[in-house]
């Protein structure tokens, strides 16, 4: 799995990052980070939760 | 939760007016909301006669074009102010310098170091009433828990809460302080309380001029956005704002999720048992209470949703509370699935504008949901008593509980 993020959309909810900490983190706006673009079968389920939480749909999993 | 059949339907589907300004209407929104995203997904609100927004896709449309639908309106709500509150009232790209060297003092991390204040805060709080076996849950733990937080984040002195809080009251709920409240009568106070808003923020600004501290307005004094420093006018615009939203939204979402969950004991019970849900319950009930149900606009160019043709110059409510009901982005809207796993809710609005503060209320509403449902787990509203929501921002103003004192 692969996570894009699309960051002229963020606006620093911070869903992402309460969600999936092992993947997205928080620059000093708070506004999203991606730690890790490939995300490993452990976190996949976690990833794809935190990006149906975006509000801004600033997140785009492809399986 | 039902209404009452005596009352003209609300919204009323022959003239499209909605009415959003009223005690029924706080207590209980949600079948109003429910009636609007089905029939009139563009409605005018009785109070200003401007269009109100409800759908979910409608209004986050509307929150990501600010181009169109612009925040730049200080005067058209006569809220007592002069200029523009900052970063509010103003639009990008000039709203988005200020968000740069304002988000970072509001971020998750910063937040997080303030939590076991909160914590500790909390506990006090509940320490003074829980042998009681009942509290008056609004003034004795809604009102001072956030507000304590905020002032000193805002590097205010405590002993005058009772001051700021009778300001931020004389702005949004001047109805509470004005006798026969006459349009012009609440705008003339409201014009008063503004004055004295702007005249002691002055006086804080040349304190922390002198003696600077760790507080938001010495950080203000000393930030620069593109190597100029904050004008004293562009400090009081941010204070003003500050002080209305620090003191008001927790409180308000804090009786709103007491009360809720007072009213419904399986989904009390349940969270007490898995306290590992609070934060995506604290989420869910954002949703469904969403204390701050609207926010306004004014559209800069003539548009037209659902058919209806909007003016430019009009002011236009976007509903978040009914978006956050709209089944065509949440299935079962009605039910509070307090593991909810899917939950994009607008209760912090979107866009450029997203609730500067929502960092802090998440800690503070986690944080006070937990503590409290560690030391009172069983509760209830007291027989015979009903709560009262303020209209507006959905203040539960009184909400008397009672539970089992421990022996």
């Amino acid at each position: 799995m692969k996570v894009e993020l699309l960051e002229e959309r963020c606006v620093g909810h911070g869903r992402c990052y309460d969600l999936a900490p092992e993947v997205f983190d928080a620059d000093e706006r708070g506004h999203c980070v991606l730690l890790q673009a490939r995300v490993p079968e452990q976190l996949r389920e976690k990833a794809r939760v935190a990006a149906e939480n975006c509000p801004e749909h600033a997140i785009r999993v492809h399986e | 939760m039902s209404v009452d059949p005596e009352s003209p339907p609300n919204p009323n589907p022959e003239t499209g007016e909605v009415v959003l300004f009223s005690p029924e209407f706080a207590r209980c929104p949600q079948p109003v909301y429910a009636g609007l995203n089905a029939h009139c997904p563009v409605a005018r609100a009785t109070l200003t006669g401007g269009a109100v927004i409800s759908r979910y896709e409608d209004v986050m449309d509307a929150l990501r074009r600010p181009e169109i639908f612009s925040s730049a309106m200080d005067l058209e709500l006569a809220l007592g102010t002069q200029r523009p509150m900052i970063p509010q009232q103003i639009d990008p790209p000039a709203q988005t310098r200020f968000r740069k060297v304002l988000d970072p003092r509001f971020s998750k991390r910063r937040m997080a170091e303030i939590e076991p204040a909160v914590r500790q805060h909390a506990n006090e709080l509940i320490d003074a009433f829980i042998d009681r076996g009942r509290c008056e849950f609004d003034q004795e733990f809604a009102v001072p828990l956030p507000c304590t937080a905020f002032l000193r984040l805002m590097g205010l002195p405590q002993s005058e809460l009772p001051y700021f809080l009778r300001l931020k009251d004389g702005i949004i709920r001047s109805q509470t302080q004005v006798e026969d409240p006459t349009p012009e009568k609440v705008l003339e106070h409201r014009k008063k309380i503004g004055q004295e808003i702007y005249a002691y923020f002055e006086k804080v600004i040349e304190e922390r001029r002198a003696r600077p501290g760790d507080d938001m307005i010495s950080y203000l004094l000393t930030t620069e956005i593109d190597g100029h420093k904050l004008t004293d006018n562009e400090i009081l615009d941010v204070s003003f704002l500050l002080i209305l939203a620090g003191l008001d939204t927790v409180t308000a979402t804090l009786g709103c999720n007491i009360a809720y969950l007072a009213a419904n004991p399986e989904q009390r019970r349940r969270l007490v048992r898995e306290p590992s849900l609070i934060p995506s319950a604290v989420e869910e009930l954002l949703r469904w209470e969403t204390p701050v149900t609207a926010v306004p606009r004014v559209l800069k160019q003539d548009v037209s949703v659902h058919g209806m043709e909007l003016k430019k110059g009009d002011l236009v409510t976007l509903l978040i509370g009914a978006a956050n009901v709209d089944e065509r982005e949440f299935p079962n809207p009605d039910q509070v699935v307090l593991g909810r796993e899917r939950n994009r809710h607008l209760a912090f609005g979107g866009g450029a504008h997203r609730c500067l503060g929502s960092h802090l209320a998440r800690m503070e509403l986690q944080t006070a949901m937990e503590v409290w449902h560690q030391r009172i787990p069983e509760y209830s509203i007291q027989p015979g008593e009903t709560p009262r929501y303020s209209p507006g921002i959905r203040e539960v103003q009184y909400l008397p509980l009672v539970w089992e004192p421990r022996a």
